[in-house]
């Protein structure tokens, strides 16, 4: 027996049994005392042979629960089958010399016999004494008798632990699936649910008790076919759940398994709407960056043609003055269009990637910024047109970035001003107004000019959009994106009231800085 | 016999361009939209049409052109296709609606006499 394992798998079967460096037992305790004064011997153990040391489940007559296993007596007892008997120690040269021997407990005379268990030799039940003696064949088969009841003891020891060892993997696993968030469903060859852990529970809307015994395919809405499924490698699959579980998409993994002999089905099952959501978010900002792109490129190299083409032409062929006069105000027109449209295009840039510019903030008072945006954006011309109404003392100011949010009004002023006729007034209101039950700033500007459509007004802060084609009215449709933009970033409520032919209003809600002064 | 050509394109300064580029090659007239487009050359066909895609909200270039090489009157039409979109998709995708030559914007005046100059000589 001893020579079928080698010492390593001999070691892991004395540690699987779980008894070392355990508390002292009655059961093997009884053992080695009655085998002591039986025998009458100063000392008896049950000895376990540990990698470097001797560790004692029992003993007797010896002060420790532990020796050093080299030079030991039961070390050589367990690389033999059957009893090993030292009558006297001093004249066999295997100890003579033995620390054991040599010093204390000072052994003279020993008998040891292997306990076997789980196939291997974990240690000795032995007899220890300081003279040398005899051991008849009485006290031999007398030995093998108490060697058998610690042998008996230590299996049923370990029988415990491998009972106790499942229980806890059991319960383990049963906390594993319970605190699973993906839900787990047992199929059993009929294709009925046989158990569900508490996140199926939740995902199919009804308790374990009505999930089983449920058809396993109308729940997960697929083909019962499917459900048939052996291969080695799980099938995995995309469904939609039943309307009684909210017709969630998940992704279900379906893996076959044996139970008792019977195929069954395990469908591990996961919520994929918050996946799905934000794939399909992810692709509408990839379609839009490509729009942009593809808009932005045709909008840059329009002025670009006519810049391009009319100096060439300017250059090579001979005009009279007064055309080529013409020409190269075209180009001039173009090249200041071009301008206008890098600047707005690299504004959106800055202010989406941020930094201290951008980000800084002060509270601002709206009149203030007003007057300076009026100031940059009325022409003469139009000075008269705008007429900014009533001033409230009460009026809050509002956290923001004072650059950006005058130039949000100068595009929101100037958009109201190109879709008016001159003459025309527009109307500018500054007033203290409660949103959401916070105290802020409402700002509105309000036109008499051509209004849009409730499609126009869909897309009226779109890039690039340009609601009316007319060359007399023609901006680069980013004034508004930029609005957007900008508003955005300062927590602003955006409205829109537009009527074709009637005008349009567009309110700015702010909320008030906490720092109001 | 002097040479008739087309010029499509929604911007009036392009138009111009193309015009006074063009004009010693022949009698260029000016459409602003695809519609107007087939209207005038249902009433007289051209020796060459230069066509821009983007043609605001109307019918797109490729449209028009799409719809001229499927009407036997107008099959054998030479089509300059006009963009501002040059990626080698975009050339395909013009080339592919029955283009005979695709002129990347920005062009050079004189390079597009060339492109017309070859089309009208063949």
């Amino acid at each position: 027996m001893s020579s079928t394992l080698d010492e390593s798998q001999r070691l892991r079967v004395l540690l699987d049994l779980n008894i070392l460096d355990t508390a002292k037992e009655e059961r093997f305790d009884r053992i080695t005392r009655m085998a002591a004064r039986l025998f009458d011997v100063p000392m008896a153990f049950v000895s376990l042979v540990d990698a470097d040391r001797l560790w004692f489940k029992s003993q007797v007559g010896y002060p420790f629960s532990e020796a050093p296993s080299d030079a030991s007596f039961c070390t050589h007892a367990i690389r033999q089958d059957g009893m090993m008997v030292v009558c006297d120690a001093l004249e066999d040269p295997r100890f003579a010399g033995s620390r054991y021997v040599t010093g204390f407990p000072q052994v003279r005379f020993y008998a040891g016999l292997p306990i076997a268990a789980n196939g291997a030799y974990v240690g000795t039940f032995c007899l220890v004494g300081n003279a040398p003696r005899e051991f008849s064949e009485e006290d031999r088969a007398l030995l093998r008798d108490f060697a058998a009841m610690v042998a008996n003891e230590v299996a049923a020891g370990a029988l415990d632990a491998c009972q106790s060892r499942v229980h806890r993997s059991d319960a383990s696993l049963r906390a594993l699936l319970e605190h699973l968030p993906d839900s787990v469903l047992l199929i059993d060859d009929g294709g009925a649910v046989v158990s569900a852990n508490p996140a199926a529970e939740r995902l199919f809307r009804r308790d374990a008790a009505s999930l089983c015994g449920q058809p396993a395919a109308t729940l997960l809405g697929i083909d019962a076919a499917q459900l048939a499924t052996r291969g080695a490698e799980p099938l995995r699959i995309e469904v939609t759940l039943c309307a009684e579980c909210g017709s969630l998409p998940v992704e279900a993994a379906l893996s076959a398994l044996e139970i008792d002999g019977r195929p069954h089905v395990v469908a591990s099952v996961r919520d994929a709407s918050a996946h799905r959501a934000a794939l399909e978010a992810e692709r509408a900002a990839e379609q839009r960056r490509r729009v942009y792109f593809r808009t932005a490129t045709h909008e840059l190299r329009t002025p670009m043609a006519s810049i391009l083409g009319f100096s060439e032409l300017l250059l090579k062929r001979d005009y009279d003055a007064a055309t080529a006069r013409e020409l190269l105000d075209i180009v001039h027109k173009q090249a200041t269009r071009l301008v206008l449209l890098i600047n707005q295009m690299l504004d959106m840039a800055r202010i989406e990637a941020g930094g201290p510019d951008e980000e800084q903030r002060a509270a601002v008072a709206l009149p203030e910024l007003l007057s300076a945006a009026l100031a940059t954006t009325l022409t003469p011309e139009r000075a008269a047109d705008v007429v900014v109404a009533g001033a409230d003392p009460a009026l809050p100011r509002v956290r923001a970035n004072a650059v950006r949010l005058q130039q949000a009004l100068s595009n929101l002023l100037s958009n109201a001003l190109r879709f008016s006729r001159p003459g025309t007034p527009v109307v500018v209101a500054l007033t203290p107004a409660m949103r959401e039950g916070r105290p802020g700033a409402l700002l509105e500007v309000r036109d008499a000019g051509i209004g849009m459509t409730p499609e126009q007004s869909a897309h009226m802060f779109d890039a690039f959009y340009r609601a009316n084609e007319r060359p007399d009215m023609e901006g680069n449709g980013l004034g508004l994106t930029l609005v957007r933009d900008i508003l955005a970033l300062h927590d602003a409520r955006v409205e829109v009231a537009s009527r074709s032919g009637a005008g349009t209003t567009v309110s700015v809600w702010m909320p008030a800085a906490w720092d109001t002064a | 016999m002097s040479k008739r050509i087309l010029v499509v394109d929604d911007q009036p300064d392009l138009r111009l361009l193309i015009r006074l580029s063009l004009r010693q090659l022949g009698e260029v007239s000016q459409a602003g939209s695809a519609e107007q487009a087939l209207a005038m050359i249902a009433r007289e066909l051209p020796d060459l049409l230069i066509l821009d895609i983007w043609l605001g909200h109307g019918k797109s270039g490729i449209d028009l052109c799409r719809e001229l090489r499927a009407d036997p009157a107008t099959r054998g039409l030479c089509i300059v296709l006009l963009s501002a979109n040059g990626q080698q998709s975009d050339i395909d995708a013009g080339l592919a609606a029955g283009a005979d030559d695709y002129v990347v914007k920005p062009f050079s005046p004189e390079g597009l006499v060339a492109a017309a100059t070859r089309l009208l000589a063949r």
